[in-house]
């Protein structure tokens, strides 16, 4: 046991956090929430000769080769300082490459990821907003060598300029709702497809796509017909752990921001972190951040090894979710006033804290999935 | 960063587990709850008959050095204090074994590590802390129990209180005011003493369940060989401070948590209420879960600390932020244990009581972590001061 980062991971940590602190100042992230696409093309671009979008790639494929664990160290530094655009959307969809795509469809596709040449997005969530299979009713009906989807999914993070949606859908109806789904690639320029941009807290660009009579090739089929769902749960649990990472950077900068402040802040003649009342809740601030911590780095370091850890994943969601929400929250009240104004970088954290919660399940999702795994019949 | 246990560490753990595990079965029906080991004759002795068996396997000198009997590595503490955690073992001494060891081993002369350190490790000599006074609880500072040193002797008048197992213990260790002119931490001494000297008097007070895990003591010209302190005279305060850095990941009790957690698991799983199972109820299986992801967060953290513990690092900030959240979470988890018994959640160990009575139990104990050794307002302090930066109010 060794509970340390490695040497490598201290580079990419502070590259990462020396790179955003330069190239993503919070008036860049500002101006992204208000802009229409959502995201830098510029930066990106950077992004890429860093080789985040390829991190966890193989070699073979342009991209780096690194590990799961890696990447969450990369985005415990993206949540630490915040980065709009599809960089979680794009890698988490690379997973489902990487794990159902055909030869074929990695030769095609992950070089380009890498050379930060696609965005990708996947579009699991329908209307009852559950990440349940119950919840998928989009349709996939086989044409001759294609298949004809239609339906409207929802959520689907930056969408609107993703080069390519992987739409999970339902190829037959089965009980338990596991058993008929279905994964496509599509060519988000192919007809049919409509992108509507869902104004919400963390201005992060969540789309409805409406899916009218669009034909995709057979080939463009991720994984088996009607065995979809098992690539669905590694997405969701390999997401849970990823947001989790981003989250504790996330809570992380709120704890030191708060801090900071009330070191410099004075009332009644004295810096308000000299009170006992703001003391204690700063602690516990500080409390919860680091039993998250860990949590979290145990479940990346499980998932990194290949063993199971639906479990693991779940108990960290579950348990990171309400943290960040709750240290943002105290984040914001011990700034006082200040803090609830749009040009405060403090609540940007906090919005992001809700849409962090409902990314790959949220608290009550995953607690349900907890109570399964210890034995609850 | 790696989690995994190396085959060797894989080994003991298992062993640990195994003799645990055996010695829960003759653990007597009485023991429920730690602070049985103190307030009931029977699980007393059976504590003596734990570190025994643990002594012959030289488990009570895990991580120290090889010429004071010492055997496995600091990994090895850790990997013990889980399987008695999880089978609620006592048998480990944790005033003589868990603070005093590792205190003498840092901060005694040769002599005293040569004569209290072997009776330690051979389970031979159970020990008891000496901290609080009647008006110095959090606030050590201002104690008033004074050992005034009169030849090659110290004499010791004055009053101890909520010492744990101080009606059983053979030796104690604490603080005393050597010289009461002499401004704050910097009149203190920590002394060993033997607790038949004449001049102690033990009382002990009754718990809130009746049971008697505490006690207070009283000086009265107590006379004690002036070598027997730890550090050097008039600095005890650093010996205080270094005692009270020492395991404090609080695996023992996590690990408990998580053993009361299945048997909760069990109970919901088993028992019917309005024609349904609790099991099936969707607000408790949500608050169980909830416990279940609070308890692996405790668990983690407490393996952050372990994993600085062996390489010899600074846990400080890690350690108070795990006691508070542990023992909190122990209160959590009796208030909802209880609450889902219903009625039955207020039975005493008896036939009417579900698990043995242990969910009660922990309703009434919950603040023996809570409060001892620092509260958690105290290990906020920590926290704030020393940990983020923050300014002490003048």
């Amino acid at each position: 046991m060794d509970l340390r980062f490695t040497e490598a991971q201290e580079i990419l940590r502070k590259m990462a956090r020396d790179f955003l602190a330069t190239e993503c100042p919070k008036t860049l992230v500002r101006e992204l929430e208000k802009s229409e696409k959502g995201y830098s093309p510029e930066l990106w671009k950077k992004m890429a000769e860093l080789g985040w979008m390829g991190l966890v790639i193989p070699e073979k494929y342009e991209g780096m080769g690194y590990t799961f664990q890696d990447l969450t160290v990369l985005l415990e530094e993206t949540g630490r300082n915040i980065l709009p655009g599809p960089l979680m959307a794009t890698v988490i969809s690379t997973f489902l490459i990487l794990e159902a795509g055909t030869e074929e469809q990695k030769e095609e596709f992950l070089p380009k990821i890498a050379r930060g040449e696609l965005i990708i997005s996947t579009a699991l969530l329908e209307a009852e907003g559950t990440f349940n299979a119950s919840g998928i009713a989009a349709k996939a009906t086989p044409k001759g060598n294609d298949f004809i989807i239609n339906g409207t999914k929802l959520f689907a993070e930056m969408a609107h300029v993703a080069n390519y949606i992987i739409c999970v859908t339902r190829t037959k109806d089965t009980t338990p709702p596991e058993g008929g789904i279905t994964i496509f690639l599509v060519d988000s320029k192919t007809p049919g497809i409509h992108c509507e941009v869902i104004p919400s807290i963390a201005a992060d660009k969540l789309c409805e796509v409406h899916f009218e009579n669009v034909t995709v090739p057979k080939k463009n089929m991720l994984g088996k017909m009607d065995k979809g769902w098992p690539i669905v749960e590694m997405m969701l649990r390999k997401g849970a752990i990823a947001k989790c990472a981003e989250s504790i950077g996330a809570t992380q900068t709120c704890v030191e921001m708060t801090v900071a402040y009330s070191k410099e802040r004075v009332q009644y003649d004295r810096p308000i972190g000299a009170f006992q009342a703001l003391q204690h809740i700063m602690a516990d601030m500080w409390t919860s951040m680091q039993t998250s911590r860990y949590l979290v780095y145990k479940a990346a370091w499980m998932e990194s090894e290949g063993q199971p850890c639906a479990k693991e994943a779940s108990l960290a969601k579950a348990y990171v979710n309400e943290v960040y929400k709750n240290v943002g929250k105290w984040a914001i009240r011990l700034h006082g006033a200040i803090a609830t104004s749009y040009d405060h970088d403090i609540p940007l954290y906090y919005r992001r804290s809700k849409a962090a919660d409902t990314a790959f399940g949220g608290t009550d999702f995953h607690r349900e999935r907890v109570a399964q795994e210890i034995g609850l019949i | 960063m790696d989690f995994e246990l190396t085959e060797e560490e894989k080994a003991h753990r298992k062993e640990f587990f195994e003799v645990c595990k055996e010695l829960e079965g003759k653990k007597p029906a009485s023991y429920v709850g730690f602070e049985a080991t103190y307030g009931i004759d029977e699980c007393w002795e059976y504590h003596l008959y734990c570190a025994k068996e643990f002594a012959k396997r030289g488990w009570l000198a895990l991580g120290w050095p090889p010429e004071y009997g010492g055997t496995g590595t600091m990994m090895d503490q850790v990997l013990f204090a889980e399987a008695r955690g999880y089978h609620r073992i006592p048998g480990f001494d944790i005033f003589g074994v868990q603070m005093l060891a590792p205190t003498l081993l840092q901060a005694a002369g040769d002599s005293i590590k040569k004569e209290f350190l072997p009776p330690i490790a051979r389970g031979e000599v159970m020990w008891c802390e000496l901290w609080s006074e009647p008006n110095s609880g959090s606030d050590l500072a201002t104690l008033t129990t004074t050992a005034i040193k009169k030849g090659d002797e110290y004499i010791i008048n004055g009053q101890k209180t909520w010492n744990t197992g101080a009606h059983r213990a053979e030796w104690g260790f604490g603080v005393f005011k050597t010289d009461p002119a002499a401004r704050k931490h910097h009149n203190l001494t920590f002394i060993l003493l033997d607790m038949k000297t004449p001049g102690i008097t033990v009382r002990p007070i009754p718990y809130m369940d009746g049971g008697t895990p505490f006690c207070e003591v009283y000086f009265d010209d107590v006379h004690v060989p002036a070598k027997n302190i730890v550090g050097q005279e008039n600095e005890g305060w650093a010996v205080v401070n270094l005692l009270a850095g020492f395991e404090r990941s609080g695996m023992v009790e996590i690990m408990s948590m998580f053993h009361e957690l299945e048997e909760l698991v069990k109970y919901c799983n088993e028992t019917k209420r309005n024609g349904q199972l609790l099991s099936r109820n969707p607000i408790i299986r949500n608050r169980v879960a909830q416990l279940a992801c609070e308890l692996e967060a405790a668990r983690a953290i407490a393996y952050r600390i372990a994993d600085l513990q062996n390489r010899n690092e600074m846990a400080l900030m890690d350690a108070s932020a795990a006691k508070i959240f542990y023992s909190e979470l122990g209160e959590r988890f009796a208030f909802f244990a209880t609450d889902i018994a219903g009625p039955y959640g207020q039975v005493k160990t008896s036939r009417w009581a579900p698990v043995h009575g242990a969910w009660e139990k922990s309703f009434q104990e919950c603040f023996v972590t809570t409060i001892s050794m620092g509260t958690n307002e105290i290990q906020r302090n920590i926290i704030a001061w020393y940990g983020l930066g923050l300014p002490r109010m003048k």
